[in-house]
């Protein structure tokens, strides 16, 4: 199964983001403040003038401890396996893996760093590295890493892991929103046929025909679609919001774009899914049932999720049981937009041996351990080299097929605002002010509260 | 010599007592060191350092800056704070009132001879057992309003089930639902201890009198449990200010903000990873939940009459 997006992360990436990354700013924790305003881009190399000084730095030694959060046996399969081949290609270091929960995983690692006992290594979503990295607590990866090897990631991923134009970590893995659906409940309402290809996918127009017939093809206690947008998920909302041909912020990520034109457009369609119907009450921000459980429990015949969740709803035991399902692309407005999932590892600025802790995170990223990883967990690799190959995926490649061509359509702003250091807090904040507004606030009072909201937290 | 051995046996015990007595507090000191220090570290720091913090911004990474009173100026200004707090007295008022009276119901029936009621008594006692999240996530399971078990059972009678989940004032009651199934055990346990502690010759003699079943109980019965029941509005109100795990599994706080409890709000502002992390902020918030136990109990202490009315 060949992986397709290259064209368009290799290609429409890179300078803006390039440029869009190195105007951030923040304030650090001992009081002084960065502002990168003006200054010229880093190469791809990183900004130092020692970029890549230690990349083959030779066989290390010594012990220091990797912690992730435990989510699927396949991601736990392929650190382990990278531990394993670490191990034996650096007689002498030894890596001990924490597998934690992933609820709590960021206040612990916080306490860890406060206190002096975090772990050397660790995992990190793509919208929160920001937090860290501004905070100055991540090593700095610029010594490290060559230009050869940063160019060999997908651009846009790379510039995730940036800040000040200086890595602070190595793009792992990626993934993105699809839809997931039930072929039978589609034949029912008379949905005959599915965008088979990005460039064919649903326009809103055409999405509200697809949920129209589903609705009155439904009984009352079951639901078009539901949308992952729960809890911490609240960010997927500002995919409709791409697609409008809107954007959160300005181009120079200081302030933010909010209220527009197309940010009410997105706003009100999201708010009608309720008001139509379309998704049940409960598929809201604040709640304990997630998109995957809806279409799990067969509350709805499809269901946006992210592709890291396939193997659960392939499981033989566990998974769907509703009949047969396939996969189609995220609706396009005026643009295809979906959201900039996946996760970096980051080492600890304080960590006792930062060559062994660069040496390992190198040594995840390489061909065969992120090969070995994204077959296993079912996510989308962050190498252009293996962007274009065929990967052996252990479930429904035809599902991560649909999702990987979907990711092409994670612009550089999505990628841009979804990594600026602020962005913790405006995702709290979206759960927030979505929460209300799916209980009836109005667009204008959601969009407003969501732009002052934005404006204090990009101001620290 | 004489007089000195006739002043002896005096003497020795004095000594002996003054020995036994420091011997004694020794003793007393060595058993409570453990438990002091243990207070100490694990409470009484804590309890300063929250109050230290809460004048502080503090944020999950990098030091604290002083800010004075700001954090409690602005949980005046803040819509939400008084909005938990509302729902933490909704919750409270319905939630104890209904525990207390269930598991007083309970223990009477189960005081009684009745065939099995060390097993009434244990089934009944076994959620309180269950860890609080584990007991909201069967809460969730059970009261969703399009899979769960009760609407099902609803439907089954012909009677469409509310929307627990999307509704604010349905998914407060089933909050308190499954918090007093949760907690009647405990108010069952405490009063069928001071059922047990009530004579039955003052019984006996208020039948003797004339007393039906009902004044028995009213009369004489209840107001000998006053101990038990000043305990368990003590013990209950302190729980209802600090229900987080309950609350957290089964609605997140919502919808909107309608089950967000003050412990809810604190832990969200200050732990959550997708919160703001407000360290100090949250810990003003933990230091309102404090005060407010505090004046509770101490105005149950001062205006319970049978606090401490025994037989």
């Amino acid at each position: 199964m060949a992986l397709t997006r290259r064209g368009f992360l290799g290609g429409a990436v890179g300078a803006a983001a390039l440029v869009g990354l190195g105007a951030c700013s923040s304030k650090h924790s001992d009081g002084t403040s960065s502002d990168a305003a003006g200054s010229a881009p880093a190469s791809s190399g990183g900004a130092s003038t020692a970029a890549g000084s230690k990349a083959s730095s030779g066989p290390v030694t010594g012990k220091l401890t990797f912690a992730f959060w435990g989510g699927s046996v396949g991601e736990t399969a392929g650190f382990t396996y990278a531990k394993k081949k670490f191990e034996e290609a650096n007689p002498g270091a030894t890596v001990q893996l924490k597998a934690v929960p992933y609820d709590g995983f960021f206040s612990g690692i916080d306490r860890g760093i406060q206190a002096g006992n975090a772990p050397d290594i660790f995992r990190v979503d793509y919208t929160t590295i920001g937090k860290y990295s501004a905070k100055g607590v991540l090593l700095d990866l610029t010594p490290y890493v060559s230009a050869a090897e940063s160019d060999a990631f997908l651009p846009a991923l790379w510039e995730a892991v940036k800040f000040d134009g200086k890595p602070y970590g190595v793009p792992h893995q990626t993934d993105t929103t699809c839809i997931v659906y039930n072929k039978a409940a589609f034949a029912s309402a008379g949905i005959t046929a599915v965008p088979d290809k990005l460039s064919d996918a649903w326009t809103w127009e055409e999405f509200s025909d697809v949920a129209t017939k589903l609705r009155s093809s439904l009984p009352d206690n079951k639901f078009p679609f539901a949308y992952d947008w729960t809890q911490a998920g609240a960010y997927r909302w500002l995919s409709w919001l791409y697609q409008a041909g809107g954007t959160l912020l300005t181009p120079d990520l200081k302030g933010t774009a909010l209220p527009s034109a197309e940010a009410t457009k997105a706003m009100d369609f999201t708010k009608s899914f309720f008001d139509n119907k379309w998704v049940p009450k409960t598929n809201t921000i604040k709640t304990s049932v997630y998109s995957d459980n809806f279409f799990l429990n067969q509350t709805v015949p499809m269901t946006f999720i992210g592709d890291f969740l396939v193997p659960e709803l392939a499981d033989a035991k566990s998974g769907y049981k509703g009949g047969d399902w396939g996969a189609t692309y995220m609706p396009q407005s005026t643009a295809a937009a979906s959201d900039l999932g996946g996760n970096a590892i980051v080492a600890l600025k304080d960590t006792k041996n930062p060559d062994l802790a660069a040496a390992f995170l190198k040594f995840l990223v390489t061909e065969d351990c992120m090969k070995y990883f994204c077959e296993q967990a079912i996510e989308l690799p962050t190498l252009k080299s293996l962007s274009s190959e065929s990967l052996q995926y252990v479930s429904r490649p035809d599902v991560v097929a649909v999702c990987a061509q979907q990711a092409a359509t994670i612009s550089d702003t999505v990628v841009k605002e979804s990594t600026v250091p602020a962005f913790a807090s405006i995702n709290t904040l979206l759960q927030d002010q979505l929460e209300l507004a799916f209980h009836n606030q109005s667009s204008e009072a959601t969009l407003k509260n969501i732009a002052s909201g934005v404006t204090k937290a990009l101001a620290g | 010599m004489t007089l000195l051995q006739e002043r002896m046996p005096t003497a020795t015990p004095q000594r002996r007592r003054g020995g036994l007595a420091r011997g004694q507090a020794l003793a007393a000191g060595g058993f409570l060191l453990p438990n002091l220090v243990l207070i100490s570290v694990f409470l009484l720091l804590p309890l300063v350092l929250a109050f230290v913090i809460s004048f502080e911004k503090l944020g999950s990474l990098g030091p604290g800056e002083y800010l004075g009173i700001n954090n409690y100026a602005d949980l005046l200004k803040d819509r939400v704070f008084w909005e938990t707090l509302r729902n933490t007295g909704v919750f409270t008022l319905f939630s104890i009132p209904i525990a207390m009276a269930a598991g007083l119901g309970i223990a009477v029936l189960l005081n009684s001879v009745l065939p099995g009621r060390t097993l009434y008594r244990s089934i009944i006692f076994l959620p309180l057992v269950i860890s609080g999240i584990s007991t909201g996530v069967l809460g969730a399971w059970m009261f969703d309003q399009y899979n769960g078990f009760v609407n099902k059972f609803l439907a089954t009678l012909g009677i469409s089930g509310p929307s627990w989940q999307a509704n604010g004032t349905w998914a407060m009651a089933s909050v308190i639902i499954v918090t007093v199934w949760q907690r009647v055990g405990f108010d069952m346990l405490i009063y069928l201890a001071g059922l047990q502690g009530v004579s039955s010759e003052v019984q006996e003699a208020a039948t003797v009198d004339g007393a039906s079943a009902w004044q028995r109980f009213r009369h004489v019965v209840f107001p000998l449990l006053g101990p038990s029941t000043f305990f368990l509005l003590v013990m209950n109100m302190i729980y209802s200010f600090q229900v987080f795990d309950t609350v957290w599994a089964m609605t997140r706080g919502g919808p909107d903000y309608a089950t967000t409890t003050v412990s809810t709000y604190a832990y969200r502002t200050s732990f959550d990873e997708h919160g703001p992390q407000q360290l100090g902020y949250g810990a003003a918030v933990g230091v309102v939940i404090y005060l407010i136990t505090l004046a509770i109990t101490a105005a149950q202490w001062r205006f319970s009459s049978t606090r401490d009315q025994t037989d």
